[in-house]
């Protein structure tokens, strides 16, 4: 009897573990189906459907605003991503090689902008700025925020991914490559861009898509650091989405969500191991 | 070339000479005062335990790490502080660290591109070096595609293809299984030979350290305690750690009573073929293959014997291994009156008889294929 009961009790579990995963598997991708299905609706209203038409696109793509935000947004992007690509493998190699001074506490706080809340980064990045300003204009110099401080902020916090994801590239680094290609003559330097740079690359690659798409897609940091005029597209749906939905921002949500999962799905395929054949 | 030039041989200067070269990490001593002298042409096995520094005597003749003092040269210069890439020798790492990126003839041109060696010159050598270590057809795959005996092969092409003075190994045979392990030991021995440079090779087994090379250094927690042709380690150990390293042997405990002259605690005054200082607690070490077996009694005169009991007989096919309880286990038949018990292990050939265990035995050995060592 009691081996019954068990079997019962296995099979029930089973059933309400398979219903959860499907429950859950609802709950994150239906508002996405959503969101894509009435993108392509003909109609002026959001919540009328009036059959099938790519008619919101073309008014998005043809919005002034609309493109003037993608513009913003892909400058902040490119020039973040270039920026703390190069400093977050510079901080990645150091914690990595070198024992120096503060290497702990350095350690320790390089990851504190991913767990800082985007909020309290906005506000501290925003004071920061209206601090310094206020200190450079004492020499003269006015300045204000702008496209430049949105990417300043967003370098900001890029460094960080950027460094973790090099990081954990570098710990699967063997270093007696390195010693292999100084004992065949490399100087230092040659031994880093002939050896080291081409194995690390990988991990360099998925760091910079993943802040590329950090950056693409953030709208509190930008919005607190930017000023009149450097709107970002995130930014802009954000500030839109207060007059009512509208079919058009379904449209750029949908573009926007294509964009960012085809940089993940980059970003992890570079992140995964080297296969062993070519 | 055909033929393995003398540890003299060539330039009188010594490939590597080392005096008094130590290595300190933090607080830790991994190399303790060494002197080492390493002829041109010379195959050197530097042969101990792990963590007895011996890597890292390898690594600073490479330059991968820094003395914290002493002095080094290869062939005449002083090369201590020199970075790796400005020293004539070239390594052959423990698991090979061949360049994943990069195809087999990629990374055996690597040393010769960094010395500016491209072009056909480049290529004729690649393609020597490939011929050399038999790897043609390889060439353009990836490490990763390759065999443990394969790989092992691209390293020592691309350390041979920059015709270094001297070649380091670092364990190169420890990642290979047993039979492959003695192939290479034999196509490596050949090699070395071809190519008529110093090798200078790291290992843990003391078999593949005697079989290969010309002389043999031992070393333990540091320091080297012994330098000779594999025979003269063997046969002549100069300490108890050689003794006990090199091979299998019995250690006999005992006192000295004159300078070649031991007092076993098994019972028995015997007399070896070198010399200590007497009055000082030492050890016998005879060879198994020393020693002979004898029923009881018939143990011929003139030679040192011990009466034991067979405790163990170990059919090994070409060969029996026995082990035989002498001193004060020995039963009322015996004439051993030590105080102290041992265990002597005897190897014999399988044509003689066989003896079983609990047979009463004797056993014996010439004087001079004994070494009396110290603590």
């Amino acid at each position: 009897m009691s081996s019954l009961g068990t079997a019962g009790t296995k099979r029930s579990a089973r059933h309400l573990l398979k219903a959860n995963a499907w429950f859950v598997f609802a709950f994150l991708y239906v508002p996405i189906v959503v969101l894509v299905v009435f993108s392509f609706n003909g109609s002026e209203r959001v919540n009328v459907w009036q059959g099938l038409s790519a008619r919101w696109y073309g008014e998005a793509l043809g919005n002034t605003q609309v493109i003037s935000a993608l513009r913003v947004s892909l400058i902040v992007a490119v020039s973040s991503t270039i920026v703390s690509t190069v400093l977050g493998t510079a901080v990645a190699l150091a914690l990595d090689r070198y024992r120096f001074k503060g290497r702990r506490a350095l350690d320790g706080t390089v990851y504190l902008p991913i767990v800082i809340p985007d909020i309290t980064m906005a506000v501290m990045l925003l004071v920061f700025f209206a601090e310094a300003f206020k200190l450079i204009h004492t020499f003269g110099p006015r300045l204000t925020l702008g496209v430049t401080t949105v990417a300043l902020s967003h370098i900001a916090f890029n460094i960080s991914f950027v460094a973790v994801v090099v990081r954990a590239r570098l710990d699967q680094f063997d270093r007696t490559l390195e010693e292999a290609a100084r004992d065949l003559y490399a100087t230092p330097w040659r031994t880093f861009r002939r050896v080291t740079l081409p194995l690390i690359a990988p991990g360099i690659a998925a760091g910079a898509l993943l802040a590329l798409t950090l950056s693409l897609d953030d709208v509190v940091i930008s919005a607190f650091t930017a000023g009149p005029g450097a709107t970002t597209l995130p930014v802009y749906v954000f500030s839109t989405i207060r007059q009512g939905v509208t079919p058009e921002l379904n449209a750029i949500s949908t573009l926007m969500l294509a964009a960012s999962i085809t940089l993940v799905v980059a970003s992890l395929a570079l992140q995964r191991p080297r296969s062993t054949t070519p | 070339m055909s033929s393995a030039p003398p540890p003299d041989a060539g330039s009188s200067v010594p490939a590597v000479e080392m005096h008094g070269i130590s290595k300190r990490f933090s607080d830790v001593v991994a190399v303790d005062g060494v002197d080492l002298q390493i002829g041109d042409g010379e195959f050197f096995a530097l042969l101990g335990p792990s963590g007895c520094g011996k890597t890292t005597t390898l690594r600073m003749i490479a330059g991968l790490d820094i003395p914290s003092e002493g002095r080094l040269a290869i062939f005449g210069e002083e090369v201590a502080s020199w970075p790796p890439d400005r020293r004539p020798v070239n390594t052959v790492f423990q698991a090979y660290a061949l360049f994943p990126h990069m195809t087999v003839a990629q990374n055996i041109a690597f040393g010769l591109q960094m010395r500016g060696i491209r072009g056909p010159d480049a290529d004729r050598q690649v393609a020597e070096a490939t011929a050399l270590v038999q790897l043609e057809g390889m060439e353009h795959r990836r490490p990763s595609q390759l065999s443990g005996g394969q790989q092992q092969r691209v390293a020592l092409a691309r350390a041979l293809v920059n015709h270094p003075k001297v070649l380091l190994l670092d364990e190169p045979l420890g990642a290979l299984d047993l039979k492959l392990r003695q192939e290479m030991q034999v196509e490596l021995k050949a090699l070395q030979r071809e190519v008529g440079i110093t090798f200078v090779f790291v290992t843990h087994d003391q078999e593949e350290a005697l079989a290969m090379s010309d002389r043999v250094g031992v070393m333990s927690e540091g320091r080297l305690l012994q330098v000779g042709t594999p025979a003269e380690v063997y046969e002549h150990p100069a300490s108890r750690f050689v003794a006990d390293f090199i091979g299998r042997t019995n250690l006999l405990e005992g006192t000295t009573e004159s300078p070649s002259a031991v007092r076993l605690d098994v019972g028995a005054v015997v007399t070896a073929a070198n010399e200590l200082d007497a009055g000082s607690p030492a050890a016998l070490s005879v060879r198994p293959e020393q020693v002979r077996l004898h029923r009881r009694g018939e143990a011929p005169e003139g030679d040192p014997c011990l009466d034991g009991v067979i405790t163990d007989a170990t059919y090994l096919g070409h060969a029996f291994v026995y082990t035989v309880a002498v001193g004060r286990t020995v039963g009322a038949g015996g004439t051993s009156s030590g105080d102290r018990a041992a265990t002597i292990t005897a190897r014999s050939e399988t044509g003689s008889a066989a003896l079983a265990a609990g047979e009463p035995v004797s056993v014996s050995w010439s004087p001079a294929a004994t070494t009396v060592v110290a603590d």
